[in-house]
């Protein structure tokens, strides 16, 4: 992660139902930006999607499991990373595939999960994905800031 | 209780009564739905008036209840807050729900 001038960092137990911490943490930094309120939403949303993969994913909804979030601030950028300790994402996963095209009249395309990542690729400027020698996947993201 | 139902016209409107339609609930929502299409409620209207956020795993199971009750009854959203709009627009499922701006356009057709 970039070195910034402000920094956060948190960390949760792997249960869903804390996502809403680091949800409410990050609209509090975004709180200090020219964010728009819209892009505050996104911001909390793509947060919240890669912290919900940790848990589901990485900890197979396990609790008892540490999710760590840091989010870096400074003047023209919002870097955001969630680090986890679990199972890594296969590297075919986290490229950016487009979700094939929905066709209204066939209910068996309409995926009901699958989402996450494409949202957050869609809406992030940076997004990158590694994993570490000791086993720590790490997921970072960035936004830029208006002047 | 997160959600509750009531008869309005000719709609089964589906409460749903949290802020936050995310992963947390998400299972649980979907299960509330099935049971109601299961027990022959055929025309669901969704009440998101209460909703501030909701995640790609919220919108997950609101698609597995339009996918069950296809083909034997009407499923509709009303009164997505901006947000809950926004999520829809960035994946394209506006395109697959019918969503009205309230419980009462719903209920009169518009």
């Amino acid at each position: 992660m970039p070195v910034c001038d402000h920094q956060l960092s948190l960390q949760i137990d792997s249960q869903l139902s804390n996502t809403t911490l680091v949800a409410m943490a990050v609209r509090g930094v975004c709180a200090m930006t020219t964010l728009s309120p819209v892009e505050i939403n996104r911001l909390e949303l793509c947060l919240v999607e890669i912290v919900n993969n940790a848990i589901e994913h990485a900890y197979g909804n396990e609790p008892g499991h540490p999710v760590e979030v840091c989010i870096g601030l400074d003047k023209t950028t919002m870097n955001i990373s969630v680090s986890d300790w679990g199972a890594s994402i296969p590297g075919n996963v986290i490229k950016d595939q487009e979700p094939e095209e929905i066709n209204p009249d066939h209910p068996e395309s309409w995926l009901c999960s699958g989402r996450g990542l494409h949202i957050v690729n869609k809406l992030m400027d940076t997004v990158d994905y590694d994993t570490t020698e000791e086993g720590k996947n790490i997921f970072t993201m960035s936004k830029a800031l208006r002047h | 209780m997160a959600f509750e139902i009531r008869e309005e016209g000719q709609f089964t409107v589906v409460l749903v009564d949290e802020t936050r339609l995310d992963a947390s609930i998400a299972e649980s929502f979907k299960t509330y739905l099935f049971d109601q299409i299961e027990s022959g409620k055929n025309q669901l209207l969704v009440d998101l008036s209460q909703v501030r956020f909701m995640d790609s795993s919220g919108l997950g199971a609101l698609v597995a209840g339009l996918k069950k009750s296809a083909g034997s009854g009407s499923f509709a959203l009303a009164s997505a807050q901006p947000a809950v709009k926004d999520l829809f627009d960035l994946t394209s499922m506006d395109k697959l729900f019918t969503m009205h701006n309230s419980v009462a356009d719903a209920i009169q057709g518009d």
